[in-house]
């Protein structure tokens, strides 16, 4: 080695600096090399001395989970912000329903890891992302929200990773026309086809507005529930004076509203997210001519951050929501809100724990079904083997009968209005405050 | 000597030296003046709105205007001062309308609101500039001093730094969720003046703001701080030259700047209810927009900047994209409001009032 570092030495002595860079680069290329070449059976050692072959092949991968090692399940909801009541509800949903199957599958702990996505379409791509780079998630849960299910949705499928959504229902993630790209999406939660017929049918019908104005806030979710209401209430007879939008962190609502109370509408309809469809409760009643108008809030709005937000113009705020008092929901629901004041202390704190549950309960079914279990414990689950259980699954959930269209839409719906009777925040309880009052 | 006489330049010329920039400039500019008067005309044929909704639409933007224009303010003092953005400001508003919101709900539990809204809304503001004064004083002293003399954009981005420091603060310390501030319990809530309903906050709003900068303009014109603080943003070594503690006027400075944008947070809280974490983000953002339209360094520029702001983003969607047509144009309230913003610069670079800078240096 020395005789070396001489003869590089002299050498770049006689041929100055730019030689002697250039015989040092030479020689530490030959020496990584060597060490390369040595370390390569290490690296890459030969089939016959790692574990055995897998049993299974599949067209998207198999994961391979040791004997012992935990089963790793992704999840991905709105934990933060003005919309964290909807996320967490969810969260907890899954959780009960891992705890009920003993956290664990065939022998494996389940390790649930759960984003916050932020109930936004930046989120959801982060979210996503993080799920999709970590090759033993096994399947994704959630999100709540449409906007970060649209971006992710595909991240996550081209990872062959397949998302049970829980409570995002925009109608384009489960439509017959949606893309190949969704193909591994399913959803545990009804689609706004039906809730927006439904809020169309209630707002004409039973409210008795002829005339309408729809405001959205340019999200997937609110953008594509105005549009099918709006297009329902004009087959109904009525007459959708205009459709507005506003951003979700807007604060002044007052220029947006006197337009709109220059259209004299009957009733005006919101399937926004809390912050801004409390400003516009709370704004509504100061515009002349809007004072006496019914607002009709959306499925977001089923939290306790609202009536706070709101303060007391909540009292009379009616919102249309999937019912979920007890007797629409499925036989095992009453024993899950008990198990769920048992494990976190209070009431739900929003409407879709149940949606939640089932798809948590769907994961582990259809994991069951797929996976196979060498002679060693290894676990083996084929990704696209795991994407067609899911979609076969068939069971009576919590929220209801489980059961998947092609085009991944899982759950049924029905559909039912409730009002805000309180402007404490502390008495917010599904049922009660609001209380149901259709049908 | 002959005086060299040189022929005005054409048109034809002109056209001919135009590059691709210079024309795509134009048609902006060509297309910006379409949209606005064609559409004020579309909608003004149209008559969708009387005389009561332009009316509240002007009054609207007057309101939100003078909160841009009392955090603007915050914004031109401290770049004239120290010639650095200071981006915290927006967040330093927020810290005063959260100060705020624990007196104001505390006032309204206890029933001191009810009983004399004006003791507690007195409360509310002193707890508020007391608490955003700190604050900004302090990222003076901890956060912008040491970088004083650094050249370049490293205050800059410190003063993202300070931004998001203090955002995710708040958020650790009082949660993600929105809090509302109490309804003040004037009833009626409105003032009627020949039959046009004014609510009274928005009064209050406007009469406070328009106080505070008039008692700000005084400080700065007839005081002797103000003086000094003149000096220094117009020659900083000079100015210490002649015997100014520079030092002192900075701290002044982001007092004064910290208590206006304390003031304009409640005040904000009143008018709109929702104080969190974020909320000072967008307001500062449009407050900074402000100040450069008027002519940032200049303090009747961030006055007329945020009134003219905030009336731009009520009335504009109805006066401008109603008449030509385009559906739901609240959603471009944004739009119209910073276009108008790159529309002013673009024909005056210096803003409404100019950039008020030394104009001879000897």
């Amino acid at each position: 080695m020395r005789s070396v570092a001489i003869r590089t030495v002299t050498h770049a002595a006689r041929n100055g600096r730019r030689a002697f860079a250039n015989a040092l680069q030479r020689r530490r290329t030959w020496l990584a090399a060597a060490v390369l070449g040595g370390l390569l059976p290490l690296l890459f050692p030969p089939p016959a001395c790692a574990a055995e072959a897998p049993p299974i092949t599949d067209t998207l991968g198999v994961i391979r989970i040791p004997k012992g090692a935990p089963i790793q399940i992704g999840g991905y909801w709105v934990i933060s912000g003005p919309d964290t009541a909807l996320g967490t509800d969810s969260m907890r949903g899954a959780q009960i329903s891992f705890k009920d199957h003993g956290n664990a599958i065939d022998g494996h702990p389940i390790k649930f890891s759960v984003e916050d996505d932020g109930c936004n379409a930046e989120g959801g791509q982060t979210a996503a992302t993080k799920l999709a780079a970590n090759p033993n998630i096994v399947i994704v849960l959630g999100p709540a929200c449409s906007s970060a299910a649209t971006p992710a949705a595909p991240i996550l499928w081209r990872a062959g990773i397949t998302d049970i959504g829980t409570a995002c229902t925009a109608p384009a993630l489960t439509a017959a026309d949606r893309k190949p790209e969704y193909d591994g999406f399913v959803r545990t939660v009804f689609s706004d086809s039906e809730q927006g017929k439904a809020d169309a049918n209630w707002i004409f019908s039973k409210l008795g507005a002829k005339t309408v104005v729809a405001i959205h806030d340019g999200s997937p979710y609110a953008q594509q529930l105005a549009a099918v209401m709006t297009k329902t209430f004009a087959s109904l007879g009525g007459k959708v004076l205009s459709t507005e939008a506003v951003a979700p962190t807007d604060v002044d609502m007052h220029p947006v509203l006197t337009r709109i109370a220059t259209e004299k509408p009957d009733a005006i309809y919101l399937p926004i997210f809390v912050a801004a469809a409390a400003q516009l409760v709370r704004q509504a009643p100061t515009i002349p001519g809007l004072e006496k108008t019914p607002l009709i809030g959306g499925g977001a709005l089923m939290a306790p951050e609202l009536i706070q937000a709101v303060g007391p113009g909540i009292v009379g705020l009616r919102i249309a929501y999937p019912d979920v008092s007890p007797e629409a929901m499925g036989k095992g629901y009453p024993a899950m809100v008990e198990e769920y004041k048992k494990m976190f202390g209070e009431a739900p704190i929003s409407g879709y724990h149940a949606n939640s549950y089932d798809a948590a309960t769907m994961a582990v079914m259809a994991i069951k079904k797929v996976a196979v279990t060498a002679k060693d414990g290894t676990m083996y689950i084929g990704r696209k083997a795991l994407r067609d259980a899911v979609f076969a699954t068939k069971f009576e959930g919590v929220g209801g009968p489980i059961g998947c269209d092609p085009h991944g839409e899982c759950a049924q719906f029905k559909p039912a209005v409730y009002e805000f009777t309180n402007a404490d925040s502390t008495t917010f309880k599904i049922g009660v405050n609001p209380k149901r009052i259709y049908p | 000597m002959t005086a060299v006489v040189r022929a005005r330049p054409s048109l034809f010329h002109a056209i001919a030296r135009m590059n691709f920039v210079d024309i795509a400039l134009w048609a902006m500019r060509i297309l910006v003046l379409v949209v606005v008067i064609g559409g004020t005309a579309g909608t003004l044929i149209r008559s969708r709105y009387g005389i009561t909704e332009w009316l509240d639409f002007l009054l609207f933007g007057v309101t939100i205007g003078s909160i841009y224009a009392q955090v603007a303010l915050g914004y031109t003092m401290v770049y004239g001062v120290l010639r650095l953005i200071n981006f915290a400001h927006g967040d330093i508003m927020m810290t005063g309308a959260f100060a705020g919101y624990f007196v104001a709900n505390g006032t309204d539990r206890s029933g001191l609101l009810a009983a004399d809204p004006f003791l507690a809304i007195v409360l509310t503001l002193l707890v508020s500039i007391v608490v955003s004064t700190s604050i900004a004083v302090l990222t003076e002293r901890l956060a912008y001093r040491p970088f004083r003399h650094v050249r370049g954009l490293a205050p800059l981005i410190c003063a993202i730094g300070v931004s998001f420091f203090l955002e995710q603060t708040f958020r650790g310390l009082f949660g993600s969720s929105i809090k509302a501030y109490p309804d003040l319990p004037w009833k009626p809530a409105d003032f009627v003046v020949y039959g046009f309903p004014i609510p009274k906050i928005d009064v209050l709003v406007v009469a406070c703001a328009i106080l505070s900068m008039t008692v700000l303009y005084a400080i700065v014109h007839h005081t002797r701080m103000g003086t000094a603080m003149r000096a220094v943003s117009e020659d900083a070594d000079t100015a210490a030259l002649m015997g100014i503690d520079v030092n002192r006027v900075v701290v002044f400075t982001f007092a004064l700047g910290g208590a206006m944008a304390g003031i304009a947070g409640v005040f904000y809280a009143f008018v709109f209810k929702q104080v969190y974490f974020y909320m000072g983000f967008t307001p500062g953002i449009k407050a900074f927009g402000a100040a450069v339209l008027g002519g940032i360094g200049n303090v009747p520029g961030a006055m007329i900047g945020g009134f003219f702001l905030g009336i731009v983003e009520s009335v504009g969607p109805a006066l401008f994209f109603d008449g030509i047509g385009i559906p739901a144009p609240y959603q471009l309230r944004d739009v119209i409001a910073f276009t108008l913003l790159i529309m002013v610069l673009i024909f005056r670079p210096n803003g409404l009032l100019g950039e008020r800078l030394a104009k001879q240096r000897a």
